[in-house]
């Protein structure tokens, strides 16, 4: 649906050349909800308005929908524009119109007739759940409410792909959920590609299908949410993650002297990740009955990925030494993760 | 007062307000398209156009640091070619334009630069042109500005008008100095001057209304 290629952009600004972007692949198919996450300054804004050339990029190319833009004239650039919706951080409506002319004005500018332009807006003041509201303006709206102008003045050309530039941004976490369940359904009803950049993670994790995190002008990491959630690689994503689901050790953990190998009389720490179904399955009490060991639970903690449970547990096996092994060994062949934090000696006392 | 005063009041009266009207109109008429062209071709504007930008700012400027006076002497062979005349109550309409337009286009630059440019691009990612930009963004988010500029002008053009009696332009400012101050009239003077004040308030209190009903932020 959305392809960009190698996308570079500098800019001349009063400090030399700054360059925001320095090779970005991207695709995104169609229907898809993909999040771009980066701190400011990452270049994630320069990036999604690289999609509907706001910012024509300095190289690379931009394909939506099998329509390369990068190569087309100002002029064919408006007409495709019109078919790419967005909404802002901060809403960007017209003070001067009220709510009804505000969702009419991209009718207005596609030429569509007083009883076509008046058919579209009742039924996205309805979908926005706002008809109460139609003739007031802008600076009579919540927060929330303005940004579901937004989104319907977005939606009113019937575009097959949503811009949102940190449309949450500006919103209580109350009301930014009520408009991220907005744009799932929206999603959902009319196959809508959506793309959104934002630096909360909630937001991500909230209703994204793929997710890319962009650091100084580079994508670092792409994939599906629960990939990138579950199995971070880079130190910027893991710190992005870590204000939602915790993979540092909590801080008890510090003061233990843990050994990276056995030692005599050791108990084994480690921890396990489960991810959907793994999570179901009884790992822990059959891996006692199998072995002669015992387990005690340290830490845990269980989240959601939109449906899917994702759960860590840091747990202390203790047992012969041969048998802390042989358990060890059967964990690694079940459908979870599993990272060995370290041997501790035996009377140690953990948790304080 | 005899009636032969009051009918030189009311002559007066219509002179100023005909010179204000007339020459408030057509500043209006080309200060508002050039403000509008000294906003949107300045940089990272939506027709940036810096050579274009920068001459006309020269020109606005050199035109508004002429003192009224001098400007209205200097520009003489101009007001005898537009009007034919360089003395009356029409040729004093050129020099009063002229003062005005770059006053009016200023404004207009200024009023339109406010206008948050997020709602600019908002309007440009729903693929409007320049000139839609222009008419239905622009114009209609920064009109109570342009309305409050445009009273100001006016205002301005009704103090100017009064030096426009130096070309024989008549009108209210004209008879103060020549009966008022010249032949004595304390009389004349302070009614002129209330005449004055009173337009004056009725001017700024329309622009004020115009403006308030248009603001909706």
């Amino acid at each position: 649906m959305i392809a960009l290629q190698k996308i570079e952009k500098t800019y001349k600004s009063s400090n030399g050349m700054v360059h925001a972007l320095k090779g970005i692949n991207v695709t995104i198919a169609q229907g898809e909800i993909f999040g771009i996450i980066g701190t400011s300054g990452a270049g994630k804004s320069t990036l999604i308005r690289c999609i509907n050339m706001l910012e024509r990029p300095t190289k690379g190319t931009v394909t939506v929908d099998g329509q390369e833009l990068t190569a087309l004239s100002e002029l064919e650039l408006r007409e495709e524009r019109k078919k790419i919706g967005m909404i802002f951080q901060h809403f960007n409506l017209l003070s001067s119109r009220t709510v009804y002319q505000n969702i009419a004005f991209p009718l207005e500018l596609a030429h569509c007739s007083k009883e076509a332009i008046d058919k579209e807006v009742m039924h996205l003041l309805n979908l926005v759940g706002l008809l109460d509201k139609k003739d007031q303006y802008p600076a009579q709206l919540s927060g929330g409410q303005k940004q579901r102008v937004g989104i319907a003045r977005a939606l009113a050309n019937h575009p097959k792909v949503l811009l949102c530039d940190e449309a949450t941004s500006a919103l209580d976490p109350q009301t930014t959920k009520s408009i991220l369940g907005l744009l799932k359904n929206i999603n959902r009803e009319f196959g809508l590609t959506i793309i959104l950049i934002t630096h909360e993670m909630q937001v991500i994790k909230e209703i994204c299908d793929k997710v890319a995190v962009i650091e100084g002008g580079l994508i670092i990491e792409q994939g599906t949410v629960l990939d990138v959630f579950t199995k971070p690689k880079a130190n910027t994503t893991k710190e992005f993650i870590s204000n939602i689901i915790n993979h540092n050790l909590p801080d008890i953990f510090d003061d233990l002297n843990l050994s990276p190998i056995p030692t005599e009389n050791s108990n084994l720490i480690v921890r396990l990740s489960f991810l959907g179904h793994s999570a179901e399955e009884p790992v822990i009490s059959s891996m006692i009955r199998r072995f002669d060991i015992d387990a005690s639970i340290l830490h845990g903690n269980i989240d959601h990925i939109q449906t899917t449970p994702f759960g860590t547990l840091i747990v202390e096996l203790s047992g012969e030494a041969n048998s802390l092994e042989q358990a060890l060994a059967y964990l690694q062949t079940r459908e979870l993760g599993i990272e060995v934090i370290g041997y501790v000696s035996r009377h140690a006392d953990i948790i304080s | 007062m005899s009636p032969d005063m009051l009918i030189l009041l009311a002559k007066s009266l219509w002179e100023t307000t005909y010179m204000v009207a007339v020459s408030g109109f057509i500043s209006a008429l080309v200060g508002v398209p050039l403000g509008i062209i000294l906003a949107t071709t300045d940089k990272r504007h939506i027709l940036e156009n810096p050579p274009l930008n920068q001459v006309l700012g020269v020109i606005v400027n050199a035109a508004r640091s002429t003192p009224f006076i001098i400007l209205m002497v200097a520009i003489i062979p101009l007001t005898r070619l537009l009007v034919g005349t360089s003395i009356g109550t029409n040729a004093a309409i050129v020099p009063l334009s002229i003062a005005a337009i770059p006053f009016v286009a200023r404004i207009v630059e200024s009023a339109l630069k406010e206008v948050d440019y997020g709602v600019i691009e908002a309007a440009q990612a729903m693929g409007a042109s320049p000139r839609e930009i222009i008419t239905k963004v622009l114009l209609p988010e920064a009109m109570p500005a342009i309305i409050l500029g445009l009273t100001l002008t006016i205002i301005s053009l009704i103090g100017y008008s009064a030096m426009a009696g130096a070309i024989g332009g008549g009108g209210l400012g004209d008879l103060a100095i020549r009966y008022g101050y010249q032949r004595f009239r304390a009389d004349i003077m302070l009614i002129t001057v209330i005449i004055l004040i009173g337009q004056v308030q009725l001017v700024q209190s329309t622009g004020d209304y115009l403006a308030r009903r248009l603001n909706k932020k």
